[in-house]
């Protein structure tokens, strides 16, 4: 095996690739740091997770992307074919640092990014389903607030079921509080997207869907279906959900369980998930 | 020197296109011409539209299903009270979602019923609720946060008896929103939100705001 040493006649290409990509390497780091929108965003702890994630990711990537076209690029300018010689250039028979230092770099950069992760899903939404009569043991009574998303055909209602179970036709959460989002569907499968939360659950009928957000900024945030579930699938979105202090929380929540107490009477009592038998017209 | 020409060529190729593209896309948002601004809607809901004694639609496709006659294309001028009849015809299913058994965002969140007990008596009256099990269908808008539950013609009223529920709602700005039923009232079909419930013309319908 032929050990490795660089042709002298090559070293004016490394030095100016070298450069080149340093240079361009810099920009293109800086414009992603400074102009990509990485979705979805910081409106939650769990949304930023998965924001940082990726801006690492991306980060990381953007050299080796730019290393891979300027050498195409380069290449293509510099060691063009001029002339109408067939000639074959020397064999090339491996070379072992070079094989040695690309396994292990891409090892590392992959072992790594898998850590990472890895340690963010672990620690980020952790996601449960539950199906089945035990669920209401699954969803405990622990310092999160229980807020359940109903799915039909074509809206989505929310139950808050520390406050008497009232049901509303906005998603209101308090900011800083740690949310426990139970999502079901009362007919057939939709799936609840919420964008800027950083969180997309399938609503599966009979299925209690467990997920954990905790809003840390305060503002606006859209609501839609990602499962294509009818006619009005496009029109099932709702641009309201709100993320309002603790105060201005309570105030809604209060207002709702008055506007709303005359129906909350025949509306059934809270549960993971309701199944109402398929009701057909009798004729 | 030809490629540098090609590649220029291609370049102003595409952007070219992306200009078409663009404003093609933009006239395509823009909506047309619209006809007619009535400030008033009368509809009829009936069981089968086949049996519709308002508006009878001879030659339907399919007579044997539920729906809102005479249209569910509806034009209303924006930022408007819009003054809506409907003339209730069609026997409870229930709603699948009790929820939906108030009213939401009609002026003064309430409706005027006019039905029939269960004696089969005409009663009258303003309502802000309604027994989810006895809703027939719902008037909904849920781009406006308009949600009207329509009682069902009670079984012991005279058979061709008909509820008339009257409101009111205010528009917002010109677009179209989309108006639907809550009720699964789709027979046979799976529950209950396939056929009519899908089908515009039938439970489905536009309200176009110009």
């Amino acid at each position: 095996m032929s050990t490795f040493r660089i042709e002298e006649a090559d070293r004016p290409h490394i030095i100016r690739l070298a450069i080149i990509w340093v240079i361009l390497s810099a920009i293109g780091v800086i414009a992603v740091l400074l102009f990509l929108h990485i979705p979805p965003g910081d409106q939650t702890v769990q949304g930023a997770d998965q924001s940082n994630t990726m801006l690492l990711m991306t980060v990381l990537a953007t050299p080796i992307f730019i290393g891979v076209v300027m050498l195409i690029i380069y290449s293509a300018i510099y060691f063009r074919r001029s002339g109408p010689e067939l000639a074959d250039g020397p064999p090339m028979l491996g070379n072992a640092p070079v094989q040695v230092v690309w396994i292990a770099g891409s090892a590392i950069i992959v072992l790594f990014l898998a850590f990472v992760g890895i340690t963010t899903l672990a620690t980020n939404s952790s996601a449960q389903t539950v199906s089945g009569q035990s669920s209401a043991a699954a969803s405990g009574a622990g310092s999160e607030m229980q807020v359940q998303v109903i799915a039909q055909q074509w809206y989505f209602t929310y139950r808050y079921a520390d406050y008497g179970g009232v049901e509303s036709t906005h998603l209101y959460l308090p900011v800083d509080r740690p949310v426990e989002l139970h999502v079901t569907s009362l007919d057939i499968i939709h799936s609840f997207w919420a964008y800027q939360l950083g969180v997309k659950a399938d609503a599966n009928p009979g299925v209690d869907n467990i997920f954990h957000v905790t809003p840390q900024k305060l503002g606006s945030f859209q609501v839609r279906c990602a499962e294509l579930c009818g006619i009005w699938h496009g029109e099932m979105a709702d641009s309201q959900g709100q993320v309002v202090s603790q105060s201005d929380f309570d105030t809604w929540i209060a207002q709702q369980q008055q506007d709303y107490a005359e129906i909350q009477k025949v509306v059934p009592s809270y549960a993971p998930f309701y199944f109402p038998l398929p009701l057909t017209k009798g004729s | 020197m030809v490629r540098r020409l090609s590649f220029t060529a291609a370049g102003v190729v595409i952007v070219i296109i992306l200009v078409i593209a663009f404003v093609g896309l933009f006239m395509l948002r823009r909506p047309g011409t619209l006809e007619g601004q009535p400030t008033t809607i009368h509809l009829e809901t009936v069981g089968a539209v086949g049996a519709a004694n308002e508006w009878p639609r001879p030659g339907d496709p399919h007579p044997d299903w539920v729906g809102y006659l005479p249209t569910t294309i509806l034009r209303v001028p924006a930022n408007s009270t819009i003054k809506v009849q409907i003339d209730q015809e069609d026997s409870a299913t229930g709603l699948r979602n009790p929820f939906w058994g108030k009213v939401f965002g009609t002026e003064g969140n309430t409706m005027h019923v006019t039905y029939f007990d269960d004696k089969g008596n005409p009663q009258e009256g303003d309502m802000t609720t309604i027994d989810p099990t006895q809703a027939a269908h719902t008037f909904a808008i849920p781009d406006l946060g308009v949600f009207v539950p329509l009682l069902g013609v009670n079984s012991n009223a005279p058979a061709g008896s008909t509820n008339v529920i009257t409101f009111s709602f205010k528009t917002k700005g010109p677009g179209i929103y989309h108006w639907q039923c809550f009720v699964p009232c789709g027979a046979k079909t799976v529950f209950g939100n396939g056929g009519p419930m899908q089908t515009l013309g039938y439970m489905a319908g536009e309200l176009i705001v110009s």
